[in-house]
């Protein structure tokens, strides 16, 4: 048993020292590239020599603009990460609203906002969000909130079963014969006790969103102005990075993008082992 | 065999999906209204820079009869109206930009094959391979090769595949040229039933399929041995061990058999999400399936064949989930009641 606490702990802890490293390296951005570029912009075009070879001065040479690669591997994780968080933050704070709903009106309401999460679940929806961002322009919050829309049934799922499942803990029936009314009961029975499956269904609305926020990305959709990860590699393909030989600009954005959806797994996973005893035990971690 | 508990199951199964289809081509519909300016503008501002002419003087007349052509007369609600008996009467899916007159449908049509072929392949092999390695690995929880297994699944499965697909074309297509980077097929042998065609189709789907089943396998390892470990510790396996029966029967008859029926669903589920990650593949090797012509379509505001792509990708992935839920009592006693 100590074991097993330990060792989804130390899942959570490989995750989040992954994470908080790159977080740590968004938030410093304007600093660095500050410091690197002498004030200027990472995306300003020409500001070197096109295509330098890697070097000290430039860690991972100059792309085919003259731009450092290296810093603007940065700003594009600044980006991913924000656009990732906030559209995530949205979907989850959804979640909790329908979840809520859904776990204190129950019956028929529960059954109905179900299947409706169900069937956004079986549908694909990047076609339709593809479509959207295609047709209409978007800034940073907008892609967020609509990135958002395509993103809150994860967390829903797992913030509805959780709910489902705190309703019939002795507690609750202990609070009811103690007089508190149902919204006394959501507010401070149930919804802490719902926090660290919040965390689960946020980090799962996160992981959701920038798979999709890549993916248009990655075929020239959304923002022009706003260099996210998937950008630049839209950017790196269309200039046929892969077969003329350029291979790290490609690879740096690939990579960062990997680590970011491992970090969040691991601490997706290891949040869920740590507070479900329950599902600890089937996993037998 | 047939009983009525059957029958009912699946007379709810029909009505269900019948019920989403209609609710989600309804949805399409009013959020494809959402984007701002009409179709036919746009479609005559494409034809001006197609062909570098002005039509200045494109008449009423010519509008309303584009409008009559691609559904759009009339307030939403008869729009809305036309909409739908285009769709599910006529099968129309409305003229083409990308290759106009062509309707939409002829455009998706031959595309369709290629699209499920690799989609079905990849996705029921990753299914087989991560269920039997699931399964396994549960069976054997605490070894080296569980916790090997399991870490990497744990790291690797929420990777998104258009991700791992240029690593793909970068190490097996650029740097070692093992594999074609794009195309479905090699331009030196003639389609149809013979052995060359049929070796260059499989020989091009390998690295595309190869993304997909090398995370998705991953994903369903990780849920297969969850189930396995709970099925090790109910007391009907204990009894089976203590019969003596041999391990292959009781992985066989006893531990697989269990598994398949929640990952069945399981299957169904995750389909939506699979579709999503391999349109991106697709494009990637530039496969010409549905993912490939949606791209275009968008690159080319294309508004009809968008449309059409959306709509048949849902209407697949209902269908092939209604195909798995009519399936299912097959493979589960306990739904036919027996």
């Amino acid at each position: 048993m100590l074991s097993s606490l330990s060792k989804s702990t130390l899942t959570f802890k490989i995750g989040f020292f992954i994470l908080l490293s790159l977080v740590t390296l968004a938030v410093l951005e304007p600093y660095i590239n500050n410091y690197l570029l002498r004030g200027h912009s990472s995306t300003e075009i020409g500001l070197f020599p096109k295509l330098l070879p890697p070097s000290l001065e430039h860690p991972l040479g100059t792309d085919h603009f003259g731009r450092d690669i290296f810093s603007l591997q940065l700003t594009g994780l600044r980006y991913s990460l924000i656009i990732g968080l906030l559209a995530g933050g949205i979907a989850t704070l959804i979640a909790v609203v329908i979840a809520t709903t859904s776990g204190y009106l129950g019956g028929k309401v529960d059954s109905a906002l179900n299947a409706m999460t169900n069937s956004v679940l079986v549908i694909p929806t990047l076609p339709i969000l593809l479509a959207i961002a295609a047709y209409i322009r978007m800034d940073l919050l907008m892609m967020s909130f609509t990135l958002s829309i395509f993103s809150w049934p994860w967390p829903t799922r797992v913030i509805r079963a959780q709910i489902l499942s705190l309703k019939e803990r002795p507690y609750i029936d202990l609070a009811k014969v103690s007089g508190l009314n149902s919204v006394e009961i959501m507010f401070f029975e149930i919804l802490p006790n719902l926090m660290p499956f919040i965390g689960v269904g946020f980090a799962n609305a996160v992981i959701g969103a920038m798979i999709a926020e890549t993916g248009l990305r990655l075929i020239g959709l959304g923002p022009g102005d706003i260099p996210s990860l998937g950008l630049l590699l839209f950017w790196s393909m269309g200039f046929g990075a892969i077969a003329q030989g350029y291979y790290q600009l490609v690879l740096a954005p690939a990579i960062l993008l990997i680590l970011i959806f491992i970090s969040l797994n691991l601490v997706n996973i290891g949040l869920e082992d740590m507070f479900n005893p329950r599902l600890k035990r089937i996993t037998g971690l | 065999m047939i009983n009525k508990r059957v029958v009912r199951y699946v007379v709810i199964k029909i009505l269900v999906y019948l019920i989403t289809l209609f609710v989600a081509f309804s949805i399409v519909f009013f959020f494809l209204r959402l984007i701002p300016g009409d179709p036919v503008s746009r479609f005559i501002r494409l034809i001006e820079q197609r062909y570098s002419i002005q039509l200045a003087q494109v008449t009423q007349e010519i509008i309303n009869e584009y409008k009559r052509k691609f559904g759009l007369e009339g307030d939403i609600a008869t729009q809305y109206v036309s909409y739908l008996n285009r769709v599910f009467l006529e099968f129309d899916l409305g003229p083409s930009f990308l290759n106009f007159p062509n309707p939409v449908q002829d455009l998706i049509a031959w595309r369709l094959p290629w699209s499920i072929g690799l989609l079905g392949a990849a996705t029921l092999i990753s299914w087989a391979i991560g269920i039997l390695a699931g399964t396994l690995v549960g069976w054997k929880r605490g070894s080296k090769i569980d916790s090997i297994m399991f870490t990497i699944s744990l790291c690797m499965s929420q990777v998104p595949f258009y991700l791992l697909a240029l690593f793909l074309v970068m190490f097996l297509a650029y740097i070692f040229t093992i594999f074609p980077p794009r195309w479905a097929f090699s331009p030196t042998v003639t389609p149809g039933l013979n052995l060359a065609f049929i070796s260059s189709v499989i020989y091009h789907a390998t690295l595309p399929s190869l993304s997909l089943i090398l995370i998705s396998s991953l994903g369903w390892l990780i849920s297969t041995r969850a189930i396995t470990i709970t099925i090790l510790g109910e007391d009907y396996l204990l009894f089976a061990q203590a019969k003596g029966l041999r391990k292959i029967r009781i992985l066989s008859r006893y531990l697989l058999r269990n598994t398949l029926l929640p990952q069945t669903t399981g299957l169904a589920m995750s389909l939506g999400f699979i579709v999503n990650g391999f349109y991106l593949v697709e494009w990637i090797f530039s496969y010409p399936g549905v993912g490939t012509l949606l791209v275009q379509a968008i690159n080319a505001l294309d508004y009809n064949t968008v449309q059409g792509v959306i709509l048949i990708s849902i209407f697949t992935v209902l269908t092939a989930n209604l195909i798995i839920d009519l399936i299912y009592p097959l493979i589960d006693p306990r739904v036919r009641g027996e």
